[in-house]
């Protein structure tokens, strides 16, 4: 169930010790358009794990220190919480096949498998960008080459996609567009 | 999509990929057979990237070691 934290850091430390359940706290704001995104599904998942798992939001703008302590620098950001101590966090707008896999994880109280590209993911990803993009220059950028650069070019940000502002932003809203499609 | 690749099979399969672009849409071989050298290298590129081929989950097999 999602419930309300208490108004310092000492409270909600001491109400994170005593929880006989794994606690997601995610921290919010009213103006934070991705918070709002990912509120559905943030919801869904707190009702759905009832009773194994609870959700307790916190308003960033009410509650500052609390992030500092925690060292929360952007919203929306989960952290998970088992006995007092921080398992894993999760900084930015997240789909809800990650919210999923977040609470899956706090419920069985280990870290959840890592999101991110790894680095030799991200070296092949972006050599073959440049390569395919430099067989693009080679052929002069003119007609079928013109769209070899666009495949090397998607190729090359296919490396760095989950790094780009943009991109979390675009995805999250359509990801809560669909999630709003299903539920009408 | 699992990986089922070992790093190194990821590589060469992308050096492929990368080496029969290049024959196919450098200029290396023209006409009909390049393009088609080309297309064909998008397969090793594509699942060298993605680190997962579709033949070794059919096989229940890979070079990625558990």
């Amino acid at each position: 169930m999602a419930g309300e934290t208490g108004n310092s850091i000492t409270d909600l430390m001491t109400r994170l010790q005593s929880n006989p359940h794994p606690v997601v706290v995610e921290f919010w704001a009213p103006w934070c358009a991705p918070c709002r995104a990912i509120e559905p599904a943030l919801n869904r998942m707190g009702e759905e794990f009832s009773g194994k798992v609870d959700l307790w939001r916190i308003n960033a703008d009410e509650q500052p220190d609390v992030l500092r302590s925690l060292k929360v620098y952007g919203i929306p950001t989960m952290i998970m919480f088992q006995g007092g101590q921080e398992i894993a966090r999760r900084a930015g707008a997240q789909s809800p096949g990650d919210i999923l896999k977040f609470f899956q994880a706090a419920e069985a109280g280990e870290a959840p498998p890592a999101r991110t590209l790894t680095l030799f993911d991200r070296l092949l990803r972006a050599g073959t960008g440049l390569a395919v993009l430099g067989l693009a220059y080679q052929g002069g950028f003119n007609g079928f080459y013109l769209l070899l650069a666009l495949v090397g070019g998607a190729f090359l940000f296919s490396a760095l996609y989950d790094r780009c502002p943009i991109w979390r932003a675009l995805s999250t809203r359509v990801q809560s567009w669909l999630v709003g499609s299903e539920e009408n | 999509m699992k990986v089922n690749q070992a790093n190194w099979e990821r590589i060469a399969r992308v050096v492929l990929g990368i080496v029969m672009l290049y024959v196919g849409f450098g200029g290396v071989v023209a006409g009909t057979l390049g393009t088609v050298i080309a297309v064909i290298g998008l397969i090793p590129l594509l699942t060298g990237l993605t680190g997962w081929c579709p033949i070794y989950t059919l096989l229940k097999t890979g070079t990625k070691k558990a």
